[in-house]
């Protein structure tokens, strides 16, 4: 089991995917950043004055960290920064679960999509768990990294 | 983490930084954002959906506004919620007198009076005294119809409302995006969206246009998409910081207008 979850193989296709996956979800962030500077504010997690900042910054150090990740330079980098990345994601959506405040995570689309509050909040224990799930593929980048470091 | 995984990492963060700023040198207009933003409720929850379902619920099964006083949701930027209060039913007075219960001239529907925020001068600190109602039906000037408030940053108002004022060529200002704003808006609105970076000039501009005191009185509606949304609120907040003390948000907004079958315009301009 353990030489299966570190075979180079699957370490490979997991690096690439999760890359992938932060890379297309950086996209839309960048070409709309009032947009997406509406979804931070509707978090209403972030003070006034980092919104803006956070809005611009946030998408590019997502794209970078995926392109990291596909053309597998600074992996280990880019792995921590994806992983950090995503705890926030769920701490975030997870804190206005508990509070009942219905927003649209932004993680993939910026746009208003008009969705009722339950659409929303189920939408956003969806959100969660897609989360955790690629924060288990961080993790396996985490143990197969580990792992060749112990053997090499 | 060893020294070498820091460095590439504060690399990855910094290069991000800097593509962030060039992009957001180079963006166009309606996608560049002020490094800086102003949002006052950025940390205040928005009032919860069950009060915004009754508020909603009363509306709809109420008379129509020629016969009743709207529901009024108020806010200030020192607030950390908004308050609201339910609609009340009068068979005598028009729509006008509505819009004046609206405003907080009825003592039974008033809200508690907004805090000011201390870069406004002491002219609006103080609560405005209480008028007396109306003895006969308010004439036709939107100014009389819809007095200034200057104690609370903007009155929520409905359709019907919002049709008169329209009809009396009151400056109406669309709080969404400006794309959005091309696809149709309320013919006359001009594109005031609270989310691209040129809102404050914009609002300068308003400022040099009606800087007097008198032009200041002047109604103003507000609108966006309805619903949650609140760029209307947050566009109000920041006129009634600079001043304008008659503003009016279309609670429903643009969808309401365009059910209604109000006159609608698409395009850049007005």
């Amino acid at each position: 089991m353990k030489r299966l979850l570190t075979n180079p193989w699957l370490t490979i296709r997991v690096q690439i995917a999760l890359g992938a996956i932060f890379v297309i979800a950086a996209w839309p962030k960048i070409a709309d950043p009032p947009s997406f500077a509406h979804m931070i504010y509707n978090y209403r997690l972030v003070p006034s004055s980092l919104i803006n900042i956070s809005s611009l910054v946030m998408p590019w150090v997502e794209m970078l960290a995926g392109l990291a990740l596909i053309l597998g330079v600074w992996k280990t980098a880019a792995r921590n920064v994806i992983i950090t990345l995503l705890a926030v994601f769920i701490v975030a959506i997870s804190i206005n679960l508990m509070r009942d405040n219905a927003i649209d995570c932004g993680c993939f689309n910026v746009a208003d999509r008009g969705k009722s509050h339950e659409q929303r909040i189920f939408d956003m224990k969806v959100d969660v768990l897609r989360d955790l799930g690629m924060l288990v593929l961080g993790a396996q980048l985490v143990y197969a990294r580990k792992r060749e470091e112990n053997e090499g | 983490m060893n020294r070498k995984t820091i460095v590439q990492t504060t690399a990855i963060i910094v290069v991000g930084i800097i593509l962030a700023l060039v992009a957001n040198a180079f963006a166009s207009r309606d996608r560049k954002l002020a490094l800086v933003g102003s949002y006052p409720n950025a940390l205040t929850l928005p009032p919860h959906e069950n009060a915004v379902l009754h508020s909603q619920a009363v509306t709809a099964t109420s008379p129509p506004a020629s016969t009743m006083t709207p529901s009024v949701t108020t806010a200030a930027p020192t607030q950390t919620s908004a308050s609201s209060t339910t609609a009340t039913a009068t068979t005598t007075q028009p729509t006008a007198t509505a819009a004046i219960e609206t405003v907080g001239l009825n003592p039974a529907a008033k809200n508690p009076p907004a805090k000011t925020p201390s870069s406004l001068p002491p002219a609006t600190a103080s609560t405005p005294p209480p008028h007396p109602p109306l003895p006969t039906p308010p004439d036709d000037d939107p100014i009389k119809r819809f007095p200034s408030h200057p104690d609370k940053p903007y009155v929520e108002i409905a359709f019907a409302d919002v049709n008169w004022l329209h009809g009396k060529k009151v400056l109406f200002l669309d709080a969404r995006r400006t794309s959005v704003y091309e696809q149709g808006h309320i013919s006359g609105a001009r594109p005031y969206s609270v989310w691209e970076s040129d809102i404050d000039d914009k609002v300068r501009k308003l400022f040099d246009e009606r800087g007097d005191p008198q032009s200041q009185s002047l109604p103003i509606v507000i609108y966006c998409s309805g619903g949650d949304c609140e760029d209307s609120h947050m566009l109000a907040q920041k006129l009634w910081g600079i001043q304008f003390n008659d503003i009016y948000v279309y609670k429903d907004g643009f969808p309401d207008w365009q059910q209604h079958g109000g006159p609608i315009h698409t395009g850049a301009n007005p």
